[in-house]
């Protein structure tokens, strides 16, 4: 079915079409070989017999009067990660482990709170009834005493057991929004038709669900911020440049973001690009979408997207627009602290245009906001900036 | 107690005086070496129900190889002037009880008349003095006690305490346990206080000091918290030992009477108040018991109103151990020491009411210490059992849950369970004993072997980074810390002893009576920690050290010549064990506690 023709002629997006061309071309060069190691959709039965395993091996080792403890990987430790062109950040295979005991008392504790957790997964798998990380740490907040305690362990668990947190039956909160040429049908039936309008859907809690999308968009725009996506909507910027998708993860982006993308991008093979803030939190946030982050590098298969593309706000583009500097903002040193971090990156390597805007920033302690562009006009980014990145090929 | 047993703890005490401060045993050294005590009782042939004894104190090795003996003799005679000493020097040609074969040339005669109960000791068998076997057993009890609280202090002397009546042998080994592999740290753990000056009244005759006394006090908790594993237990009796320099004990005139003036009043060493506890001083001491014999003891009464105070009976003892030491800024001689000795002997109590304010003082926040570990002790505790409370109930839970009989059938059989009831239960038993058992291990004296194991887990690290949920889990309860404690312990030592040097007087002085307010105790960070052989302190206990009890049938049944008799001198060093590692790491902790306590060298 087609989409109202609303946007821009076709030459419009010849420079978008060659460049998805390219893409595919890259693709079927790289084989499209399926993703190896990592966390994978389980089936309900494979999850509950995991678990019954791990405390099969528990009394085991009680019986032989050994102190059980679970063996964990170190998720977050850079010597357990590589790069892969084709994945971006992933967790080595073998990788380094940390043994949680349950005779020792810095450990116990947490010896204790993953079989409690793993026993609200079997009670969750078996009963088919989902819950998100905030249920699970309400259930008893004085035991877990924080979130954070929760969304490792439930990570942990989902890296020990190599299967998804979907699998597990515990979901993410959903803060996402889409807005767009797009169209698919939730698991459960419902019919969701993201055409832009005045409001913007909410990113589906389940992505894996979710059948039947359908979308002619010819690029896929990931928008930092939440102030800039509403900018945008306002502008009618979806009709204006449709046929495309538009998506926020409201900074940080969620799991159930980055899954979206993903599948967006599996499915349709779509050019994907960023508009982030010209400062060290938005190139990191960018690099979460592309590369994929530290800790949930074992994921990494079903969250990155290194087709993605940087369109803008580049730090060149700041002195190219002659943007004026009481609307730049010196570096502060966690910004210092982050820029130097993402440069040591290994992929940052690879990306030598990417580099060098992190290296004007560098040089000229300064960064700016996407909103710096009213300087020009209130309308500038959907009526000018973004139309002639988006025709003239200037992403990097 | 009869002279019998004065007689050889003067004598003890003189050549252990003697042994530190003339044989060059280097600072920090630890006493090392075995004296042999016997005494033999035979029927008498002067008087009906008494027994002839002759008491014999020997060494073995050659501790005292170069004492003088007519120095010796001198000295002896002037200490002992009660017992009209008649000293003899028997030499290596000499006879000697067939018994004691194989020991040095050293040993000791002396006679004591003039009393009622006058008693001879002498090497050669022979007295002219008999004793009714009931002041035997007393003197002999007496003379163990004392023994014990020598070895807490000096854990490489050892004594070998043979007493033969009649043709029956008993004998009994006081010191360390080299050998005995302990499955887990059974020890007490003491915390040092930091030292505090005494004031000596002013009315108090004797000899002019020219030094300082210096009052250390150590207290721990017996079974130690680590030990434990009731956690709520309250405190039910406390048990003071009094120590001279040189960490010898004091055995003061009034011994039979302990509760002096200023014993007798409970508080006047701590705020019992303050852990809402009513101490009231404890008479029945029994001598004739396998335990070290405190000085002092007080025992625990409900306070009124207080009903939820536990009077358990198998609750906790609190050890306190208070080290009188003398410092000069001279070099200290050894009549000196001996006549420190004679001072605290006759006059502690004076000198202790005289110095209530700063004794208390030290003595409450040493015991704030040992209490406060205990309070993080019982916490870590509590939470252990909480933590493995929810692992237990999360495995029943899955277990219950599962509608896998293969998966059931196998839990249930590897824990050898008929039902998920007798699951539980033994599931419950096992994840304690296991942990317990672990956190046990988790002690100063086992810090050597579990880093070495940890070191051993270099590829796959423990959790040694804690998330959130666990950082509270991180009290010291296991004292790890407790050897860099020690070291700085021993610093504060220096620095108490230098400052007590810059302050010496001089020798035409004599010790300062009340000196100035600065004597306040020092700043407690740097506090350490010490540990005993601590198994013979609580009630129910094995004595320290005491390794057996044989008689003479059980001699030749077992035909077990080793540890019984003169022949273990001979043969002591061939028995020892090799030391394991938490022996040398306590004999290295003791050896700072000896550092502190032997006599100040002096600028």
């Amino acid at each position: 079915m087609a989409f109202a023709p609303m946007g821009p002629e076709a030459s419009f997006f010849e420079v978008l079409d060659r460049h998805r061309e390219s893409l595919l071309a890259a693709l079927r060069r790289g084989g499209q070989e399926p993703p190896s190691g990592g966390s994978r959709v389980a089936s309900s039965s494979e999850v509950l017999v995991s678990i019954e395993n791990i405390i099969q091996d528990i009394i085991t080792s009680l019986a032989r009067n050994e102190a059980p403890a679970f063996t964990i990987d170190n998720r977050s430790s850079w010597e357990n990660i590589k790069f892969e062109d084709s994945v971006g950040l992933q967790m080595v295979s073998h990788c380094t482990t940390r043994k949680i005991k349950s005779d020792s008392p810095k450990s116990v504790k947490k010896f204790a709170l993953i079989l409690k957790i793993l026993s609200m997964i079997y009670k969750l798998v078996q009963s088919n009834t989902y819950a998100t990380k905030r249920d699970i740490y309400y259930t008893d907040s004085q035991l877990f005493g924080n979130q954070t305690v929760v969304d490792n362990i439930i990570n942990d668990i989902s890296c020990m057991l190599k299967v998804s947190r979907r699998s597990l039956h515990i979901l993410s909160t959903s803060k996402g929004l889409i807005a767009g040429n797009l169209r698919y049908i939730e698991e459960d039936g419902t019919k969701v038709n993201c055409t832009c309008g005045a409001t913007a859907i909410a990113v589906p809690s389940n992505i894996q669900g979710i059948r039947n999308l359908v979308t002619d968009a010819k690029f896929v725009l990931i928008v930092e911020k939440d102030a800039t996506f509403q900018r945008l909507l306002d502008d009618n910027f979806c009709n204006k440049l449709s046929p495309c998708i538009m998506i926020t993860g409201k900074g940080v982006p969620d799991l159930n973001t980055r899954l979206l993308v993903k599948k967006l991008w599996d499915t349709f093979h779509v050019p994907v690009f960023t508009l982030v803030d010209a400062d060290p939190h938005g190139i990191e946030i960018m690099c979460i979408y592309k590369y994929g982050s530290m800790s949930m590098s074992f994921e990494a298969h079903h969250l990155t997207v290194p087709a993605i593309r940087w369109l803008g706000l580049l730090p060149s583009d700041l002195k190219r627009l002659n943007v004026p500097k009481d609307s730049l903002i010196p570096l502060t040193n966690r910004d210092q602290m982050k820029l130097d971090s993402i440069l040591r990156r290994p992929y940052v390597t690879r990306q030598p245009f990417w580099r060098k805007e992190m290296e004007i920033m560098a040089d000229s302690k300064m960064k700016a906001e996407i909103q710096a562009l009213t300087f020009l006009s209130s309308d500038y980014l959907s009526r000018v900036y973004l139309p002639n990145k988006l025709k003239f090929g200037g992403w990097i | 107690m009869e002279g019998t047993a004065v007689a050889v703890f003067e004598i003890l005490r003189f050549l252990i005086i003697h042994w530190k401060c003339d044989i060059d045993v280097s600072k920090g050294a630890l006493l090392e070496g075995q004296l042999e005590i016997s005494i033999e009782g035979l029927h008498s042939k002067h008087q009906a129900n008494a027994l002839h004894c002759v008491t014999t104190i020997a060494s073995a090795g050659s501790l005292f190889g170069g004492m003088v003996l007519k120095k010796f003799l001198k000295e002896i005679q002037s200490i002992l002037p009660g017992i009209s000493a008649k000293l003899t020097w028997t030499s290596e040609e000499g006879s000697y009880p067939q018994d004691m074969t194989g020991v040095t040339p050293f040993q000791m005669t002396f006679e004591r008349c003039g009393l009622a109960m006058s008693h001879r000791l002498e090497c050669s068998g022979y007295s002219q003095v008999d004793e009714k076997p009931r002041t035997l057993m007393t003197n002999c009890l007496v003379i163990k006690h004392f023994l014990r609280k020598i070895i807490m202090v000096h854990p490489k002397v050892r004594f070998n305490f043979s007493i033969k009546v009649n043709g029956i042998l008993s004998t009994e080994i006081f010191g360390p346990n080299f050998g005995t592999i302990e499955s887990h740290c059974s020890r007490i753990h003491p915390v040092l206080g930091h030292p505090v000056m005494l004031f000596i009244p002013e009315d108090v005759a004797g000899m002019d000091l020219l030094g300082e006394l210096i009052l250390t006090p150590a207290a721990a908790l017996c079974p130690s918290p680590k030990v434990s594993s009731n956690q709520l237990n309250r405190i039910y009796s406390v048990s003071i030992f009094l120590y001279g320099p040189l960490g010898l004990p004091l055995i003061l005139s009034t011994w039979e009477q302990p509760m002096t003036t200023f014993f007798k009043d409970t508080s006047s060493l701590i705020d019992w108040k303050k852990y809402h506890l009513c101490m009231v001083p404890n008479l029945d001491l029994n001598l004739d018991r396998d335990l070290v014999l405190p000085d002092v003891s007080y025992r625990a009464e409900s306070s009124e109103g207080d009903q939820s105070h536990n009077m358990d009976p198998q609750g906790q003892t609190l050890l306190l151990f208070l080290f009188v030491d003398f410092h000069s800024a001279f070099p200290v001689q050894q009549m000196e020491i001996w006549g420190v000795y004679t001072l605290l002997t006759a006059h502690l109590n004076a000198i202790l009411v005289e110095s209530h304010s700063v004794v208390q003082g030290c003595i409450q926040f040493t015991v704030d210490q040992v209490l406060e570990q205990h309070h993080q002790a019982a916490k870590a505790q509590q939470k252990l059992q909480a933590s493995l409370s929810v692992a237990m109930n999360s495995i029943m839970s899955i277990l219950t849950g599962s509608t896998r009989s293969s998966f059931r059938k196998m839990c249930l059989q590897t824990l050898q369970a008929a039902d998920t009831q007798e699951f539980g239960t033994k599931l419950h038993k096992v994840f304690r004993e296991i942990t317990q058992h672990q956190f046990l291990h988790h002690c100063s004296c086992e810090v050597k072997q579990q880093l070495t194991l940890e070191k051993k887990d270099s590829a796959q690290g423990t959790e040694d980074v804690p998330d959130n949920s666990s950082r509270e889990l991180l009290a010291d309860t296991n004292g790890q810390a407790e050897n860099k404690r020690l070291k700085r312990g021993s610093l504060r030592m220096e620095e108490m002893r230098a400052l007590h040097s810059a302050r010496a007087p001089s020798p035409s002085e004599a010790a300062p009576r009340r000196p100035e307010a600065t004597a306040a105790p020092l700043t407690p960070s740097g506090r350490a920690a010490f540990k005993a052989h601590g198994r013979a302190l609580a009630p129910g206990r094995v004595s320290p050290g005491s390794r057996l009890k044989v008689t003479e049938r059980a001699l030749r049944r077992e035909g077990c010549g080793r540890r019984c008799g003169p022949q273990a001198a001979a043969e002591g060093s061939s028995l020892r064990a090799p030391l394991f590692p938490q022996d040398v790491l306590w004999l290295q902790e003791v050896s700072n506690l000896s550092e502190w306590l032997s006599p100040s060298p002096g600028p």
